[in-house]
């Protein structure tokens, strides 16, 4: 029971008015005149029980008329506890607990009240009573299976803790769904207890609970909270003397009423501390902190630490500096070709920065399958006919995972018919120089290549002309990226194997087109040999939740050159994974193929037949988004989650936390009740008083 | 219909005395109702009651000496009757604002002036001399007894008021010095006194030979202490007020009336005075038939 003006209640200092009427007033009121007050004299005065109440009912009917309109007056309201009003009511329940345990519930006391919330719940079993603990984060956990053991329910939620994981109620709710529509109990209750952020909850996953179950969401919910989360890190790379120098940009967050000022913000690498760097953030506002260069020569542990606060997970940020590694690249062009064939090819390559290009022309007669090794990208450059063992090096490459990119000219680069590695058929060059020549008509946006140029401010490829090109009539399972004005494929896509090819039906060169001359040729070549390399810069840091395969970075480690002669072991890896917590989970071969990160900070991978190199990391941060702890009003929740409003055992509707006490109030209107009692009370009051009054026939006080 | 343990006492039931406004016809009724009842007359006077035989010797009025006797014994004796002589009878009337008190119809000065109308009335049938003297804190109105006074004192009876505090106790030492004649003094009051003094008060009255009889007059509400609701009680002479709350306070007070009152029996008993205690609620009758049975007792000692 809360009260909207508490201070009325100072008003209850009137209740001590009928009482002193009762004691003092009739005294005075009534004198009566005595012959002799010899005898009364005598009697002391302390021991006459003057102050007695002479008439109990009528004292009690006033004292708790002023008392009622007291309370009226202090509009009294209640916030409803669904729990105990839930497990005041008969016939055997079938409950489960939905108790979350993201890192989010590791803010200030969250977690102790949620521990307290689940064993209300369970205090309030009895008879045949079942109830399910299901733990969840972005997974679930069933802890304990429907049980009306309070003992085995409450030893459960207090071994539970707080997890790295994230947060999603969807997968919990359909558990509980699951499991009330497989009972027989005829009472059937969900509790949710949680934080409730709003970021773990899409609004269209609409959960079916059985007839008759119910959802009740009990919220431990800070209304007001303040955090400080360190959200990302970039890093800006820089060449010096050689090395590779990193400047890491750290950004925060404060989600918080109140400003940062000057907190100190540390870079630790491998465990050391680099540099301290104070900062300042206004309130519900982010900020970030530039640390000097580092330089990087392999790959290193790296945390960023940002003071401490309520929720002391997210103010740490792992991640692993690595250094880049250029993509190799080998041209192939004809044998003679003109000196500038590939002169626009290798110049944009060389510029190339994110990812560094190193590139290597040779001509077919000079390529052995040992030149494939360690490529991520093969051009073939207007080449001219390869030989059989270097096109079927060449188709290796490319089915284990290589990328080829095709530029046709004059030439072909294979002769005859079987062309597996060309996406499509060719056919005769087509002459466009009548007219200005030709344009693209068409560019798939969708395709990454073109990502860039969605937007029509980053680049117009209709300036860029044509004049001849071959044509390529593409097989139906090849995707054409780009067509010219006239409906002819301009590129074409193919995916062999693991590797992709792209053919591109003019030249890179200014013989049959000034592509290489217009602005777009730089950026799109580097798109498409980024895309086709599969180069993707490795991941400084992984977030809770996420699934680590480990095929994909030792496998681009291998085929960078990173792990020198163990292509075996990058085809077929095989080793352990270390979790923070030291827990080891075997990989690969005999293993599993994945590991899911659960835990915030760095594991490290061992695989077999990488020598002594040392472990790989892969540093693991909270999910942002458990930083962001607004909340989500649990009623509201109830009611997208279940279609339905949120209600009480006892029918009324559950209140909702962000009602402000005046709705509540208004809404319930106990006051009224309150008043209209305190009035009835004083009616019946006047009623016996006028009785007492006619009896005695003086007035009574 | 009420019914009294005399005959004729409906006579001297106070309630309907009090709607007599003239003092004789009251005490005519209320002393010849009684009086009709009575198996014997009770008036005392010369030669109407013979006491005993005595020697005659010279000097005694030979209209009294017993012939019979002489004819029987040769020898001279003289009748010697009871009442000698007709007796003093004074009224001492308590008239302090106390005796103004009335739970009732009928106010303890009211029943004091039906007593003594009717004491005095029955005095004046048998020839004494009747006075009175009405006092508060000082004497009011002063009747010497007289034969011819006893309209003069139910004239003092009727305008006597209860308008100031008494004091009783003073006003008795005071007083002793006027009765000097031996006299039935009868003293009218409501007592509210300490026994013990009020007792050595009343000494000097007997030791001059007096007879004394006490008439303690209470309203019931004094004995019965019939209140119930808390109240602040005045005190009708002092004025002073005390907060009381009557459901406990009511057995103490009841109790030490008690106390008192059979304090002053017993006291009045060692001292020879005769003490009667009357409620304005009781018939005239047995204060008269107390009276009488003393005045009986009085005449057979002389």
């Amino acid at each position: 029971m809360s009260f909207l003006a508490p201070l009325f209640f100072a008003g209850l200092a009137a209740v001590a008015i009928p009482i002193l009427v009762h004691l003092i007033q009739r005294e005075r009121k009534n004198i009566v005149l005595f012959p002799s007050l010899m005898f009364i004299r005598r009697i002391p005065y302390q021991s006459v029980e003057r102050r007695r109440i002479h008439n109990w009912l009528l004292l009690l009917m006033r004292v708790g008329a002023m008392a009622l309109l007291i309370a009226a007056f202090a509009r009294p309201f209640l916030r409803l506890d669904p729990v105990r009003a839930a497990g005041a009511l008969s016939g055997a329940r079938e409950v489960v607990i939905l108790l979350d345990r993201s890192a989010s519930m590791g803010y200030a006391d969250h977690w102790t009240n949620a521990q307290q919330e689940a064993r209300k719940i369970v205090g309030t079993l009895a008879g045949e009573d079942r109830a399910t603990l299901v733990l969840f984060g972005m997974g679930i956990e069933e802890s304990v299976r429907a049980t009306g053991d309070r003992s085995r329910l409450e030893a459960a939620i207090g071994s539970a803790a707080v997890t790295s994981d994230g947060t999603r109620y969807a997968p919990a709710l359909r558990l509980a769904q699951s499991l009330l529509s497989r009972s027989a109990l005829p009472r059937k209750e969900a509790y949710l207890i949680s934080d409730f952020q709003k970021t773990g909850w899409e609004r269209q996953e609409e959960i079916h609970l059985p007839e008759g179950a119910e959802l009740r969401a009990l919220s431990v919910a800070t209304l007001e909270s303040s955090n400080l989360a360190v959200t990302s890190v970039k890093f800006q790379r820089a060449s010096f003397s050689g090395e590779e120098r990193v400047m890491v940009t750290a950004a925060l967050t404060n989600r918080s009423a109140d400003p940062v000022k000057n907190l100190p913000v540390k870079l630790e690498i491998d465990g050391r501390l680099i540099d301290t760097r104070n900062v300042t953030i206004g309130p519900n506002a982010s900020g970030a902190v530039t640390f000097p260069a580092v330089t990087v020569a392999a790959p290193m542990r790296a945390s960023v630490r940002a003071g401490s606060d309520a929720l002391a997970r997210d103010n740490e940020f792992h991640f692993v500096m690595t250094p880049s590694r250029p993509v190799s690249v080998l041209i192939i062009q004809a044998e003679g070709a003109a000196a500038n064939t590939s002169l626009y090819l290798t110049t944009a390559l060389a510029i190339g920065t994110a990812p560094p290009f190193k590139a290597d022309v040779l001509s077919p007669s000079r390529v052995t399958p040992a030149n494939f090794e360690k490529r991520s990208l093969v051009i073939l450059n207007d080449s001219s006919a390869l030989s059989t063992q270097t096109s079927d090096a060449l188709t290796r490459f490319v089915t284990q995972g290589g990328g080829l990119f095709i530029a046709l000219g004059d030439r072909l680069p294979w002769n005859g018919t079987e062309l597996p590695l060309l996406p499509g058929a060719p056919s005769a060059p087509v002459d466009r120089l009548v007219g200005g020549g030709g344009t693209l008509g068409f560019l798939d946006h969708s395709h990454p290549i073109f990502d860039e140029f969605k937007d029509p401010r980053n680049g117009n490829f209709s300036n860029v002309r044509f004049f001849k090109y071959r044509g390529l009539t593409p097989a139906p399972t090849d995707k054409v990226l780009a067509r010219y004005d006239d409906g002819a494929a301009a590129m074409v896509e193919r995916a062999v194997g693991s590797g992709r090819v792209i053919a591109f039906t003019s030249t890179l060169d200014d013989s049959w087109n000034d592509f290489p001359k217009r602005h777009l040729f730089l950026p799109l070549l580097h798109e498409t040999a980024r895309y086709l390399a599969q180069y993707a810069e490795p991941d400084a840091w992984y977030t809770v939740g996420r699934m680590l395969d480990v095929s994909v970075p030792i496998a681009a480690i291998v085929r960078e050159g990173g792990a020198g002669d163990t292509q075996s072991a990058a085809r077929r890896p095989s080793g352990v994974v270390m979790a923070p917590s030291g827990a080891q989970t075997t990989v690969g071969e005999g293993g599993v193929q994945a590991v899911e990160l659960t835990e915030q900070g760095f594991y490290s991978v061992r695989l077999q037949g990488l020598g002594e190199r040392r472990p790989f990391q892969v540093a693991v941060n909270l999910d942002p988004a458990e930083s962001d702890l607004t909340p989500l009003p649990p009623a509201e929740f109830v009611a997208t989650a279940t279609g339905r409003a949120a209600v009480t055992a006892t029918g009324q509707s559950l209140e909702n936390p962000e009602l402000t006490p005046e709705d509540i109030e208004k809404k319930q209107g106990i006051w009224w009740y309150l008043f209209a009692a305190g009035a009835a009370l004083l009616l019946a009051e006047s009623v016996l008083a006028n009785r007492l009054s006619k009896r005695f026939g003086f007035g009574l006080s | 219909m009420e019914t009294h343990a005399l005959p004729g006492a409906r006579f001297v039931d106070p309630k309907v005395l009090a709607r007599i406004k003239d003092l004789e016809l009251l005490a005519r009724n209320v002393v010849d109702g009684l009086i009709n009842g009575l198996h014997r007359a009770p008036y005392f006077g010369a030669s109407i009651d013979f006491a005993e035989h005595r020697g005659y010797v010279p000097g005694d009025d030979i209209r009294r000496v017993d012939w019979k006797v002489y004819a029987r014994t040769d020898r001279y004796y003289v009748k010697q009757y009871e009442a000698d002589t007709n007796a003093n009878l004074a009224v001492l009337l308590d008239v302090s604002k106390s005796m103004g008190f009335a739970s009732d119809e009928v106010s303890k000065l009211q029943y004091a002036s039906f007593l003594a109308a009717s004491l005095a009335y029955l005095s004046h049938r048998q020839r004494d001399r009747v006075g009175i003297v009405t006092f508060d804190s000082d004497v009011v109105t002063h009747v010497p007894p007289s034969a011819k006074h006893f309209n003069v004192l139910l004239h003092t009876l009727d305008r006597s008021r209860a308008e100031r505090p008494g004091r009783l106790l003073a006003m008795l030492d005071k007083l002793a010095e006027h009765f000097r004649r031996r006299s039935i003094i009868v003293l009218i009051s409501d007592l509210y006194e300490n026994p013990a003094d009020l007792i050595e008060a009343l000494k000097p009255y007997r030791s001059l030979g007096n007879d004394l009889i006490v008439f303690h007059i209470l309203d019931p509400a004094e004995i019965e202490f019939p209140y119930s609701e808390s109240s602040r009680f005045q005190d009708l002479e002092s004025g002073e007020e005390v907060p009381v709350v009557p459901e406990v306070f009511a057995d103490q007070y009841r109790q030490m009336m008690r106390e008192h009152i059979e304090a002053l029996t017993t006291r009045c008993a060692e001292s020879r005075i005769d003490y009667l205690q009357l409620t304005t609620r009781q018939p005239l009758d047995e204060a008269l038939v107390h009276y009488l049975g003393n005045r009986e007792r009085l005449m057979r000692v002389r």
